[in-house]
Order: structure tokens, then C-alpha cells, then sequence
């Protein structure tokens, strides 16, 4: 008897989680528009508003177990978690360079929280160690090669994004640690809240892609117009990327 | 009586015999002790066997078992590796970006080598989405970057068989998790090849045979027996005959079509016991048939000793004729002795028997010649006086006795062929015409053909025939000369013509005894032996022969033809049977 052929037996990040997990990301254009501060203000930009869903819950593998990492509390179940590491952004926009930020990756019951951040360029994400042991901090990505070395509780170590792309941070220490820094070259992008909500503003008026980006998901795709002073609110529906 | 010689020629001798029986006895139950104790060696050995292979099989699970799992905690432990992690995670996450670093993937095989240098396994692989991202260890060919794999997701800490190219491996496949996500699978792969059969062997203590799918791929044996077995349907424990052997096999382990098997052979184990038996066996053999043909030689000996001694004795009897004696007794067989006795017994009642008949026919003949002396008055009592005259001129002669009884009984039949002539020729009282004479001459070929019937008379009959030859080839009725003719018969012829001459006849009276040998003097040579006449003339001076021409004392008997009375009294020789 032959061996029957069965299904890969390693899964791809993105496919593995594929079958698993259907984001649906929904930007809903509200009609009538509803008045925003832009507006009332006489702004000449407008706004982009959505709820994002997530159609199954990510699934969560279960660690190996043979060879748990120590941990030094259980870290608490947060419902509907995966909706807070889908960032939103308009693709291309015409935008003038944006103002660095500073932003905070917290060591926390040895997981980076939050998982998702999204800066612009130039910006400094604190690496502060809230543990009671050691961590590090590294990342071998393009767009950002770094170590920043072992350190203990109550220090901190920070580092600055100078340029575009996803970064993946990772823990020598504690090896399933992950975060993801995602570095963008305008302001017009957006993490999406607890309830899937999230607003991207000061846009031009006209067609914007819009696109929702989860790290095992992939990337979903909208066409969008926005009005100039308006809360664009419009329900329509990003189909999943294949 | 020749016993010993009539049955010598066709029958084997005792001591063959009863040797023979011992070895056919004593080789049939070794042979038997032998057959039976291999059998049962074998069977044994098959149960040993089956046995070793069952402990085989416990300590195979146990030492697998026990690989399994710490090659799992290990590899487990191994795949928490950040960099390694990281490395990955990153690659894919921007191969799907297009932006990845060029450092990425030597990063992942760097972490990869290190991986399969501390796990000390022939091909450790990384394989991601079915496509290997890298791989190590010196069987890395069988597993090159971007190969595609595949296999049957094995039920949670087991084992897989994974077949790349014409090989097989043994593969523990470990995922490399990062949190929830899984990044790939680590396959740390062995190869099922003759040396992990050999190892599997030396922990198994027993032969290990892996087939897949039916075919053999790795086999600890050597030769052909690992090619022979995969034509026979192995069960999962028990005995098999592959090509006329007999084998103990017994599944260690099944992965899907993959199946590894102990392997005993119960032939090999057994020849080398069978051979050690086979050895105290042969020299058990040869001592116990050694003793054997001692013993049996000695027991033939001593069986056939007192029979030899017995046919000896016989064998003595039968050429002396002496049957008087007792048969020695044996003195250690009962048997034996009780045939001595039996023997004697018969042999008594033979002797007495053949006296009877000795006595009997004696008798006879001299009926017979009692009355042919009867039918002629002149002529009584001459057979008997011939007879008498006869043993004693052999005597003289210095014949042996078996001749002068031989003798004896000629004499009395001399002239029983007279029956045949007739009484008016035989009783003429007076002189015999040439005619008549003739007729006379008829009686000693007469007697020798009344007697020739009768087969015990055979030695007599020469006197018979020929008592009337004389040495000067005169005589009747051959004409025989000197030497040709038989002692016994000249020495009747004498004794014939003396006792004629001395008696009286119808025509004549008797003549006096001297006269008589006077008379035969005379004729010496012509018609009488010399040396018989000697003899009578030796008889005569001795006396012996007393009263031989008184006329008187012949007289008596004429007149009594049946009497025992002779013309002259007989010394010291053997009395005659008496008559009637």
C-alpha cells in the first residue's frame, strides 16, 4: 500500500490560518453623513469609519506542552483580541511626512502587549520590561534589524522606525513572544478597536483604497470616497484576499 | 551322527546371531533416543525462540518507546529556538510582502545544522507549507530545499514513515510554533536502512526484518533470507517456513504499510544443540554398542560352549561308533544337560533296538542256512561248521573282528544258492554226470542273486559268489585267479573243501582230518591259498581243530539237521546265534 497522499503537513502561516479565520472587514459609510468635528469645523478633509469583523475566532494552537516556557502569571483571555491586531490604512495616499509619535510595547506576563502597533516613520516604540525576569528584544526584518539585548524589570529600552514595512519583534528569551511594529510613511491608518471600529480622518476628498491588513490573514482591499467635511459611513463589505 | 555338520553350512553361528540381535536392539532404541530427543529439542528451542522473540519484542517497545519520546522532548525543546522562530517568521511574513532579507534564509539554515548537530540525527528538515526551507545532517540530500513533502499526520507523539526518492525515514515530526501560529514542522528523519535494522537488532537481541508495503527495505540478516521472507505472509507472532526453514517472527512495530519484525531462526539455534546431542550421543553410542558386543560375544560364547562340546562328543561317537558312553553335561545349562540326557536316553533305546534287529536278521540268515543244510542229510550242519571254520582260520590270519564277523556270515550263506538246484541232482547218491555238474556250478551265482535284495547282506555277498574260484583260474563260475579273488572267499573255499572232504557222503564215507589237510596241501596254489592252507595247517597243529577225521563224531549231526553241534569243538570263538 502506498502511502496516501494527505494533506501538507506543515502549514503556511497565512494558509494554515486561513482556514480557520474569515476577516471581514466592513466599512460602513454612514448615509446620512453624520456631522464630525472636521465638518463643523469647515475642514476640507474627511473621514473613513468601519466596523471590522472577524468572522471565526483566530485560532489559537495550543503550545507544544512538552516544553512549556515558564510563565509568571497566566496571562488574562481577552475576548475578540485578534480584531485589536488588524491595522487599517489608506494605500498611496497623498500626504505630506507625518510627525514621529512615541509609542509603547509593554513586557507584560511574557507577551508583548499590545501585539499590534502602528507608527509612523521616525517614530520610537519603549520596549519597557514590566516582568519580573529578563527580556531582550530583536527583530530580523528588512526594515528593521535590531538586538536590543537582555534587560532586566523596570528598564526600558526604545527604538526608532526611520523606515516603512512590517517589523517582527521577537524575545531571545522567551521564544513564542512576538509583536509587530507596522511603520507607515503617512498618518492615515488605523488599529482597529475591541468592537472592530475605527476611524481614519483628515483625508482629501475623492477615491481612496482602503486596506485592512491582519498579520496570518493577509491584506483586504476597499474602494472608498470620502467627501470633503463629511464622515463618510458607508456599509459595504472588503471581500477577503485570496 | 554328523548334527553339528548338516546345519553348518546354512545358518549363522550363534554368537552372529545373538550379537547381531543386540547391536539391531541396542542401535534401534539410540536411534529411537536420538529421534525422539531431537524432536524434542526442536520444539523446545521453537518455544525458546518464540520466547526470545516476545521478550524481544517488550524490550524493542520499551527501548522505542523510550527513543520516541525523548527524541520528541528533545526536538520539542530544540524547535523553541528564537532565532530559529523568528527567522522563520520573519521569512514568510515578507516572502509574502516580497521584501525579505537576503540574510534570512542562511540565518534559517545556519539555526538548521545547529539543530541536527545537537540532535544527532542522519536529516533534520524544516518544512514549510509541504515545501523543505532547509535541511541537515549527512542524509540532507534525501531532503533538499524546496522539495516538496508529504505524509499522513501521525496520531500525537507517534512516529511516521516518509518516503523520499528510493529511501524511507523514520521521521518525528515536531512543529515550530510561534504562540498560536504554527511556522512550519521540524523533521528530524532516520533512515530505514540496514544499519537502523542492525541497530534495532542489537537492542532487539534478535534478527530484525522492515518491509514496506510487502517488500523488504532493511534487514539485520545476512544472505538471503531477508529476500526469501517477503514471499510468505508473515503472521504477527508465531512460526513460518520460509524456503524449507523454519523461523519464529514476531511484529515489533506497524507504521501504516511499514511493518518491523523479529526474526528467529529456529534451525540454527537447534543445529547447534542437536549438534552437541548428536556428539554425547555417538559417543554414548559407541561405548553402549561396545559393551554391547562384549556382552553379547560373551554371552554367545558361553551359550555355544557347551553345544560346541556337545556336538563334539557327538561328532567322537559318530566316527569311533562307540555309542556306549554317556554325553559330558555342560554342567552351566539346564537346557543343554536336559538334552544330553534326552540324547542318551534315545541313544540306549537306539543301541538296544539295533541289537534287537542285529539279532533279528542274524537269525534269519541262519534259518536260512539251517535249512538248505536240511534238505540233505549228508550235508547238516555244514554251513555252520564252514562258518565256525572260517572265523577261525581269520583268526589264525590275524583278521580284524569286523572282517572275521563279516566273514562268519558269508560262510553260514555260502551255499544258500543250492536252494535254486534241484533235490534230485543235490541228494544223487551217486557220482554227478558233467550235466549235473554243471547244474551244481549254477549255486554260487545262484545265492549271490536270491541275496543281492537284500542291502545289508552286500558285504557277504563276494564269499558268496566266489567261494568256488580257485587261484589257478580253474574255479567257478568267473574263473578268477590268485589275487582277483577275495580273501574271504579262498579262505571259505579252504574251509569249504576241508569240512567237505571230512564228512561223509551218500557215495563215500568221511575222511579222516589229516587225510583232508594232507589233501589240501596237495592243491596249494592250484586250487587252495597258500596262505590259507597255512593258516588251516597252523589251526590244525594247535589242535583246535580235535577229532576232525573220527568218523563218529561227525556222524550225529546227519541225523539232527537243525543241531549246533559241530565235528569239532570250537575254543575260544565267538558262539554262533542259536537256531530256530
Amino acid at each position: 500500500m502506498p502511502i496516501p497522499e494527505g494533506k501538507p503537513g506543515a502549514c503556511s502561516k497565512a494558509s494554515g490560518v486561513a482556514a480557520f479565520l474569515a476577516l471581514a472587514v466592513i466599512v460602513a459609510v454612514s448615509l446620512p453623513p453624520v456631522p464630525t468635528a472636521a465638518v463643523q469645523n469647515g475642514a476640507t478633509t474627511g473621514s473613513i469609519s468601519a466596523v471590522v469583523r472577524l468572522s471565526a475566532p483566530a485560532r489559537r494552537l495550543n503550545t507544544t506542552g512538552a516544553y512549556p516556557s515558564r510563565r509568571v502569571a497566566v496571562a488574562p483571555q481577552r475576548a475578540a483580541s485578534e480584531l485589536e491586531n488588524v491595522v487599517v490604512f489608506v494605500r498611496r495616499p497623498q500626504a505630506e511626512p507625518p510627525a514621529p509619535s512615541h509609542v509603547e510595547i509593554r513586557q507584560l506576563n511574557e507577551e508583548f502587549v499590545p501585539h499590534l502597533v502602528a507608527v509612523t516613520t521616525g517614530s520610537t516604540v519603549n520596549f519597557p520590561n514590566d516582568d519580573l525576569v529578563f527580556h531582550n528584544v530583536f527583530s530580523l526584518s528588512s526594515a528593521a534589524t535590531f538586538d536590543l539585548g537582555r534587560y532586566p524589570q523596570r528598564k526600558s529600552k526604545a527604538r526608532t522606525f526611520p523606515k516603512t514595512g512590517i517589523v517582527k519583534v521577537f524575545c531571545h528569551l522567551h521564544s513564542h513572544m512576538n509583536a509587530i511594529v507596522r511603520v507607515f510613511d503617512h498618518p492615515y491608518f488605523a488599529r482597529v478597536g475591541e468592537d472592530g471600529r475605527f476611524t481614519i480622518g483628515g483625508l482629501e476628498p475623492g477615491r481612496h483604497e482602503v486596506v485592512a491588513w491582519h498579520e496570518r490573514v493577509g491584506e483586504a482591499n476597499a474602494s472608498v470616497v470620502v467627501a470633503a467635511g463629511e464622515a463618510t459611513e458607508a456599509a459595504f463589505t472588503l471581500p477577503l484576499a485570496d | 551322527m554328523p548334527m553339528s555338520r548338516l546345519s553348518s553350512g546354512h545358518a549363522p553361528r550363534l554368537a552372529v546371531w545373538i550379537t547381531g540381535v543386540s547391536f539391531t536392539v541396542i542401535g534401534g532404541v539410540l536411534g529411537l533416543t536420538f529421534l525422539v530427543l531431537s524432536w524434542q529439542t526442536q520444539s523446545r528451542l521453537r518455544r525458546a525462540a518464540a520466547d526470545d522473540l516476545e521478550g524481544s519484542q517488550q524490550r524493542f517497545a520499551d527501548i522505542e518507546a523510550r527513543r520516541t519520546r525523548e527524541r520528541r522532548l528533545q526536538a520539542v525543546a530544540l524547535a523553541e529556538n528564537p532565532t530559529l522562530k523568528a527567522a522563520v517568521d520573519t521569512y514568510v511574513s515578507e516572502m509574502g510582502q516580497g521584501t525579505a532579507s537576503a540574510d534570512l534564509l542562511p540565518t534559517i539554515r545556519h539555526e538548521v545544522v545547529k539543530l541536527a548537530d545537537l540532535m544527532g540525527v542522519p536529516a533534520l528538515a524544516l518544512v514549510e507549507n509541504g515545501t523543505v526551507l532547509a535541511s541537515a545532517g549527512r542524509r540532507a540530500n534525501d531532503w533538499p530545499a524546496g522539495a516538496r513533502v508529504s505524509w499522513v499526520e501521525p496520531a500525537e507523539g507517534d512516529e511516521v514513515v516518509i518516503s523520499r526518492g528510493p529511501s524511507l525515514f523514520l521521521a518525528t515530526t515536531v512543529p515550530l510554533q510561534l504562540g498560536p501560529d504554527l511556522l512550519g514542522t521540524v523533521v528530524l528523519a532516520t533512515p530505514l536502512d540496514d544499519a537502523y535494522a542492525n541497530s534495532l537488532s542489537a537492542g532487539a537481541r534478535a534478527d530484525v526484518v522492515i518491509f514496506h508495503q510487502g517488500k523488504v527495505v532493511a534487514s539485520s540478516t545476512t544472505g538471503a533470507l531477508g529476500a526469501e521472507i517477503a514471499s510468505v505472509a508473515l503472521p504477527a507472532a508465531g512460526p513460518v517456513i520460509v524456503n524449507g526453514q523454519e523461523l519464529v517472527v514476531r511484529r515489533l512495530a506497524q507504521l501504516g504499510s511499514t511493518a518491523v519484525y523479529a526474526v528467529s531462526s529456529v534451525a540454527s539455534a537447534a543445529t547447534a544443540t542437536t549438534s552437541e546431542v548428536t556428539r554425547v550421543m555417538f559417543f554414548v553410542g559407541a561405548l553402549a554398542l561396545l559393551l554391547a558386543g562384549a556382552a553379547s560375544l560373551w554371552l554367545a560364547r558361553t551359550l555355544a560352549r557347551p553345544i560346541d562340546a556337545l556336538t563334539e562328543s557327538l561328532a567322537r561317537m559318530a566316527e569311533t561308533k562307540d555309542l556306549d558312553g554317556p554325553l559330558p553335561r555342560s554342567g552351566i545349562s539346564r537346557e543343554m544337560d536336559a538334552l544330553a540326557d534326552s540324547f542318551d536316553t534315545l541313544r540306549s533305546a537306539v543301541s538296544q533296538a539295533e541289537a534287537e534287529s542285529d539279532a533279528a536278521y542274524l537269525g534269519v540268515i541262519g534259518a536260512l542256512a539251517a535249512a538248505l543244510d536240511a534238505r540233505d542229510p549228508y550235508t547238516a550242519g555244514h554251513s555252520q561248521r564252514v562258518a565256525a571254520l572260517s572265523v577261525l582260520l581269520a583268526k589264525e590270519m590275524t583278521l580284524p573282528e569286523q572282517d572275521r564277523e563279516t566273514l562268519r556270515l558269508g560262510a553260514l550263506l555260502h551255499d544258500i544258492g543250492k536252494i535254486g538246484i534241484n533235490d534230485n541232482v543235490l541228494r544223487k547218491p551217486g557220482k554227478l554226470t558233467a550235466e549235473e555238474f554243471d547244474h551244481i556250478k549254477l549255486h554260487p551265482v545262484l545265492g549271490a542273486r536270491i541275496l543281492q535284495p537284500l542291502t545289508f547282506l552286500a558285504p557277504h555277498l563276494p564269499v558268496v559268489e566266489l567261494h568256488h574260484e580257485r587261484p589257478d583260474g580253474r574255479g567257478y563260475p568267473h574263473g578268477l585267479r590268485g589275487d582277483d579273488i577275495p580273501l574271504f572267499a579262498r579262505i571259505v573255499h579252504v574251509a569249504d573243501a576241508f569240512d567237505a572232504m571230512t564228512s561223509a557222503r551218500a557215495y563215500r564215507p568221511a575222511r579222516p582230518a589229516a587225510e583232508a589237510m594232507a589233501e589240501l596241501w596237495r592243491n596249494v596254489g592250484t586250487d587252495f591259498d597258500p596262505r590259507v592252507v597255512q593258516a588251516m595247517a597252523a589251526v590244525w597243529d594247535t589242535k583246535l581243530v580235535q577229532h576232525a577225521g573220527d568218523a563218529g563224531a561227525v556222524a550225529a549231526p546227519f541225523r539232527d539237521p537243525v543241531s549246533t553241534t559241530l565235528p569239532f569243538r570250537l575254543r575260544a570263538a565267538r558262539a554262533p546265534q542259536p537256531v530256530g
